[in-house]
């Protein structure tokens, strides 16, 4: 059935909130996907997100959250339009200058990605250790990470031994690790419970008050409720007028 | 540790160190008989061998020159037939029927067939007589020997790069996951793909050690083989031994050919991954 709804407007269009509004840290500009089937997963998107906000991107299974949030962190390209992360086109960025930008992009996954073989401490520091830091430097960064999601005492068991809400949550400590301005999340809360989900919730907010822009995609209508965060909603792949 | 790998490269490598060692023993070979090489001239009836002698010596390839008069080459006829009665046997035949001979040594082995040549046309000369034949076999085996390395060497190269390359493969593949999040956070090209290629290097290097002491080994074998030998594979076995420098030369060659070949393999096998 065909969406019934607007054709996309060219006016940039920005999630309201009741804060002064900072620079923006995510831009999309005009932004169109197309994927190499012929799929269209997004169309004519201009979004702006600020600094330091909190924004949820809702919308049905296939409205293009997913690959949104893949432009933002440089898995896949646009086929038209300009995406600029914390200052970098992402159009222009290939090989190392595009590692280099991921390290200032948390990304948080449904299925949590973790490595079945490491421990949770081990889990974590691998993105420190991928980044090329020192052993002090790692061991000084991890405790702090693991006690913001509330897991410095499961730092030696393996994914396999947490819950679902516990691996998700290791998953957002080895996303943090590196002190990223901005954390990308995509479907956090798919896997989990209702409790679950409102304690992994909690933990994006209190990341996002000290000041990290979080970007969480998520078709849990009620979550979004409860949060009370500013949301934009996709819809076959445009992009429709925020709503609160 | 990757075994299949490992064996194609210690196979491969094996055959090639094989191969290079021979070919280094038979070039020493032929160097040996070029030293000992020979060219036997013999004069005409009544050409005396002393009369000769000085306008040989003069000759720029001659390195030595020895006189065999017909009575001793006769005297020592005579007695390698058994005839102890010298005279008797000359009687009997009436007369010596041998010609005085001259031993020219030639200064290298590639001098052999200029000086037979220029010999050849001395006044006096009867017949010029020179061991090439071997020479020449033993030249033979070895042009034979490098084109059939050179096939084996190149088939076998390929197929140790396809299967390090496949084993490499595999081993990206058991891992993605892990590559995956590495991309997430941010880990460079270098940094994901570089064990990878360490591992095929390793590979390369270890196939190449195991190689080297197989050949060692076969070394060793031979030696004590052939040392219970007649006199004559003993002579060979001199002509057989390796030089110092290449006894060192041959393990650096395996090492960085086994290297190469591991190093090839790991980045055909990460290439496609590494560029997307």
């Amino acid at each position: 059935m065909a969406p019934a709804i607007a054709p996309p407007t060219a006016k940039t269009q920005s999630p309201s909130t009741s804060k002064v509004i900072a620079p923006a840290i995510v831009t999309l500009r005009g932004v169109s996907k197309t994927y190499p089937n012929n799929t269209k997963a997004l169309m004519g998107i201009n979004l702006e997100i600020p600094r330091g906000s909190f924004l949820f991107v809702t919308g049905p299974s296939g409205s293009g959250k997913s690959t949104l949030l893949k432009l933002l962190y440089g898995e896949e390209r646009a086929t038209e339009g300009r995406v600029v992360v914390d200052g970098c086109d992402l159009q222009q960025l290939r090989g190392d200058r595009l590692s280099h930008l991921r390290r200032r992009i948390g990304v948080v996954f449904q299925d949590y990605k973790l490595i079945p073989r490491r421990t949770v401490s081990e889990n974590v520091a691998f993105a420190l250790w991928a980044q090329g830091l020192s052993r002090k430097e790692v061991h000084r960064r991890l405790h702090p990470a693991l006690r913001m999601v509330g897991l410095h005492h499961k730092s030696n068991c393996f994914p396999e031994q947490l819950s679902g809400g516990e691996q998700q949550r290791v998953s957002i400590a080895r996303a943090i690790v590196g002190t990223p301005p901005i954390l990308l999340a995509d479907e956090p809360t798919g896997n989990l419970d209702p409790d679950n989900s409102l304690q992994v919730m909690k933990i994006l907010k209190k990341l996002n008050e000290v000041g990290i822009t979080v970007v969480v995609t998520t078709h849990d209508d009620g979550l979004i409720r409860r949060m009370n965060q500013p949301v934009v909603q996709l819809f076959n792949g445009y992009l429709l007028q925020p709503k609160k | 540790m990757n075994w299949a790998a490992v064996s194609t490269v210690t196979v491969l490598l094996f055959l090639f160190g094989s191969y290079l060692q021979t070919s280094w023993q038979l070039n020493g070979l032929l160097n040996q008989f070029g030293s000992q090489l020979e060219v036997s001239v013999f004069l005409g009836t009544g050409v005396q061998g002393a009369d000769l002698q000085p306008t040989v010596a003069q000759l720029p390839e001659v390195a030595a020159v020895q006189v065999i008069t017909k009575e001793a080459a006769w005297a020592q006829l005579v007695d390698e037939m058994g005839a102890s009665d010298l005279k008797n046997a000359t009687r009997q035949l009436e007369g010596n029927p041998l010609t005085d001979e001259l031993k020219v040594r030639a200064r290298s082995p590639q001098a052999v067939v200029t000086l037979t040549q220029k010999l050849a046309r001395l006044d006096g000369v009867d017949e010029v007589r020179y061991a090439d034949e071997v020479v020449q076999r033993i030249s033979q085996l070895n042009r034979g020997l490098s084109w059939l390395s050179m096939v084996v060497t190149t088939l076998l190269t390929l197929t140790a790069i396809a299967v390090i390359t496949t084993t490499i493969r595999l081993i990206v593949m058991a891992r993605r996951r892990e590559i995956e999040v590495l991309q997430l956070v941010g880990a460079t090209t270098i940094w994901i793909y570089l064990p990878f290629i360490l591992q095929g290097i390793i590979f390369g290097g270890l196939g190449a050690v195991i190689a080297w002491s197989f050949i060692l080994s076969m070394q060793q074998f031979l030696k004590r083989l052939l040392t219970q030998q007649p006199e004559f594979l003993q002579f060979l076995l001199n002509g057989l031994q390796l030089s110092a420098q290449q006894q060192l030369l041959l393990p650096l060659i395996l090492l960085g050919f086994g290297a190469s070949i591991g190093l090839m393999g790991s980045l055909f096998a990460v290439r496609k991954a590494a560029l997307r």
